[in-house]
């Protein structure tokens, strides 16, 4: 049996201990030991495939210097500006008619449910061959591929409104229109701004997907190119690249969420 | 974390709408689908999107010459090789985030940031790490499914109620004693929620996975229909897709009520 | 049997202050008494009972039983807890048990012996139950029987009826009373009704808050056993002044105090 209780002495939280109870010196810790690693098995054991850590900070830089990126940037965002765009406006209505008539609902139901686990990818051979290899099927790709999550967590937010404070609004005399405004849109507004940026993850995803498996234009594309050139440092440095994009907009995202829902508390 | 807890909450609601009066609506509405589907083929005549009877047709020759169930066989190894090990590191991984924090701050953001990263860009890591084969399959499907389930672990283990551990404690059990007699089983609940993400995830990273390292699989066969401009195939490939993946959903969600038994009814679909 | 010498536990608050929990607590427990603990929500009681029970670490002092400091849990002591602590997907059968179990007592003899705890609390019908199906009541029945399955010298109550309702207290008080007149052990029991303190104790040990302090001890003068008649006591001219004079120190410390946030 340990120890747990007993005489201990209690202190005040010197500066030692406010290091260690905070975050950041564990971030940059776990980075490190990521970093190095990498940078060891990369010196040994890598080959021409695998760029080391160094390396692969060497090329990220030289890529954010050079104009093919940033080219390939602003193809690749053509597509998921549009494309997210298209399934903001075509999803929250759709999924608040579908949280608020239920017939709709019933009969979408099965559907929503099937596409948000259908792995979406595999419809890119049936895009190409309809609109071709153009800006028109990567668009389309990354509007389904968010629009799904969209839908649903709309419709799930108008649906978790309280109805007794739709019948309150009623009771002082709320005409159908201030219901909507006044009581179902702002109790849904939770919901549905995170199931825009839940959206703007999976846009990314099907920008990215889409590239890299059928439409070998912009950033997907330069990868496959460094990937066919050996070039290991340079793909990686894309791949970091995306990633950093990525993740970008989902904090930004994620900074809107907060600051347009800040009433709701931490949902 | 808010977002998952979205996530579940709409799982949860579909499920309980799933459950209860509102079965007939699914038959009908898939068979309105099927015949819509039908018309459009028919009437559009384009090579994109052929009719269901077509796409059923195709089906059964892919079937009958043995080329659907070889590739299924392999994309179920795929699936379930991914998905084993995605369920043993995130159980590890995501205990040891919830039970130390220490652990938590340092790999959290990375977990936090790697579950909403396209897992998909990974791919060509792999390849050059595992080579052009299973491996870097099995690969990006643990990328797909792993974070998910560690984040959905640590949660779980850390709200599981201070008072059961310190009743345990109480009684002199010990560290392991705890973990597998009070905070596994207590967690059991919100950790399953994560095994039902998590599957659906994996499945769409055994998809994307075998359609970009195209050696072997159903996504082997999307990419080499698309190639062909053979739109029945993809579809009826995409069929077997679906099924798969409600199947696998199916099966978890099995093992969860299994598991789950003794939550009350009520709280059950909180989460 | 429990020695308490200087016990003093402060821990610093979100606002970075110092907050004394206990400071200073003198307190013996004699082998077999029915110790109760008084006081308003703040004051430290429940504080006091885990450092006993040795799940929390304390600043300053000691708590020694029979004359052995206590380091962590232990086998002689057990614990009822206010929120039942029951695992929601184990059995009543296997709640009981639990004690038990985590000192490795194989599957056989602890379901005889959980058995018996459970019809001495009257549950017999319900030993495949889960607490889910069982009203706050029997659940807490439960948490008694599993804590007296292990067979303890001393028991740990923490406002053990505290989440029940009145007709269902008033019952498994007098339950607790003829189960410890007819097994006899040291009982500590935390409370914040001073009829409970008063009905069930030898003595009340009054606690003040803000900091956690023994403002008095006060014993009670009614005779054993109580659990026959517990309607006659609470007539009892001894019971009514007890009571009474509980009730004018405490409010006494609630004039000086502004009753406290933290719960305890």
């Amino acid at each position: 049996m340990t120890a747990t209780a007993g005489p201990r002495p209690a202190r005040r939280p010197g500066l030692a201990r406010r290091v260690l109870d905070a975050n950041l010196p564990y971030q940059l810790l776990a980075f490190a030991v990521f970093a190095g690693v990498w940078e060891v098995y990369a010196r040994e054991w890598g080959g021409l495939l695998i760029p080391s850590f160094t390396e692969t900070v060497e090329a990220t830089a030289e890529l954010l210097g050079s104009a093919e990126l940033w080219r390939a940037m602003w193809v690749s965002n053509q597509a998921l500006v549009l494309g997210f765009g298209i399934a903001v406006l075509a999803g929250v209505p759709a999924g608040i008619l579908l949280g608020r008539f239920r017939l709709a609902e019933r009969l979408a139901d099965v559907y929503l449910n099937i596409l948000l686990v259908t792995p979406m990818a595999a419809i890119i051979p049936l895009l190409v061959m309809s609109v071709g290899f153009g800006l028109a099927s990567r668009v389309i790709l990354v509007t389904i591929f968010s629009i799904v999550m969209i839908v649903v967590n709309s419709r799930t937010g108008v649906r978790q409104v309280d109805p007794a404070l739709i019948e309150m609004a009623r009771s002082f005399g709320a005409s159908e229109r201030q219901v909507w405004t006044r009581v179902l849109l702002p109790g849904a507004l939770p919901a549905i701004m995170t199931g825009i940026r839940l959206g703007l993850g999976r846009a990314v995803t099907g920008m990215v997907i889409v590239e890299l498996l059928m439409v070998s234009t912009a950033l997907g594309g330069l990868i496959l190119e460094y990937r066919g050139l050996f070039k290991a440092p340079l793909l990686y440095g894309t791949i970091v690249i995306i990633l950093a994009e990525a993740l970008l907009l989902i904090s930004a995202a994620r900074w809107c969420e907060r600051k347009l829902t800040r009433w709701a508390g931490s949902a | 974390m808010s977002a998952l807890v979205e996530r579940r909450g709409a799982t949860a609601v579909r499920r309980r709408r799933l459950s209860w009066r509102r079965l007939p609506a699914a038959p009908v509405s898939l068979a309105a689908g099927a015949v819509l589907w039908e018309l459009i083929g028919r009437v559009a005549d384009v090579p994109f999107f052929p009719p269901l009877t077509t796409v059923l047709g195709r089906l059964a020759d892919m079937v009958s010459s043995g080329q659907i169930i070889g590739s299924l066989g392999d994309s179920l190894l795929n699936l379930a090789l991914g998905f084993g090990i995605s369920l043993a590191a995130g159980l590890a991984v995501g205990v040891a985030m919830g039970r130390y924090r220490k652990v938590e701050a340092a790999l959290g953001v990375y977990v936090y940031a790697l579950l909403t990263a396209p897992s998909l860009v990974f791919a060509p890591i792999f390849f050059s790490l595992l080579g052009e084969g299973r491996g870097s399959i099995v690969a990006v499907v643990v990328m797909y499914t792993v974070f998910i389930v560690i984040i959905n672990t640590a949660s779980a283990i850390r709200t599981v109620p201070g008072h059961l551990v310190e009743m345990a404690r109480s009684y002199g059990a010990r560290e392991t004693q705890v973990l597998l007699r009070v905070i596994l089983p207590a967690a059991a609940p919100m950790i399953m929620a994560g095994v039902r993400l998590g599957v659906g995830r994996a499945v769409t990273g055994m998809i994307n996975g075998e359609m970009f390292i195209a050696v072997v699989g159903l996504g082997r066969i999307v990419t080499q229909a698309g190639g062909r401009f053979d739109g029945a195939s993809v579809l009826a490939v995409l069929l077997v897709i679906i099924a798969v993946a409600l199947g696998a959903v199916a099966l978890v969600q099995a093992v969860d009520r299994r598991i789950t038994r003794w939550v009350p009814k009520t709280t059950k679909d909180g989460l | 049997m429990i020695q308490i010498r200087g016990l003093s536990k402060s821990f610093v608050g979100q606002d970075g202050s110092v907050v004394h929990a206990l400071r200073d607590v003198d307190l013996d427990i004699d082998e077999n008494e029915f110790l109760t603990i008084l006081g308003p929500s703040g004051c430290g009681k429940t504080t006091l009972l885990k450092a006993v029970a040795g799940l929390i670490p304390w600043n300053d002092g000691d708590i020694l039983i029979d004359g052995s400091a206590v380091r962590g849990p232990g086998p002689e002591r057990s614990m009822v807890f206010q929120n039942f602590a029951l695992l929601p997907w184990a059995t009543v059968l296997d709640n009981v048990g639990f004690g038990l179990r985590m000192r490795g007592i194989g599957r056989a003899e602890r379901d005889e012996r959980a058995r018996a705890l459970i019809e001495m609390v009257g549950l017999s019908g319900f030993e495949t139950k889960r607490p889910g199906e069982l009203s706050g009541g029997m659940q807490q029945r439960v948490g008694i029987a599993r804590a007296l399955a292990v067979e303890p010298r001393v028991l740990l109550m923490d406002e053990p009826f505290g989440a029940v309702d009145e007709q269902t207290r008033r019952l498994l008080q007098e339950e607790l009373l003829s189960i410890w007149e007819r097994r006899r052990m040291t009982v500590v029991f935390i409370t914040h009704s001073m009829e409970e303190a008063v009905l069930l104790g030898d003595r009340v040990v009054l606690m003040s808050a803000r900091p956690g302090q023994i403002a008095e001890i006060v014993p009670v003068p009614l005779p054993r056993p109580r659990s026959s008649d517990v309607g006659a006591i609470e007539r009892s001219s001894d019971y009514v002044e007890v009571t009474a004079y509980l009730w004018d120190r405490l409010r006494d410390m609630h004039t000086e105090h502004r009753p406290s946030k933290v719960a305890g």
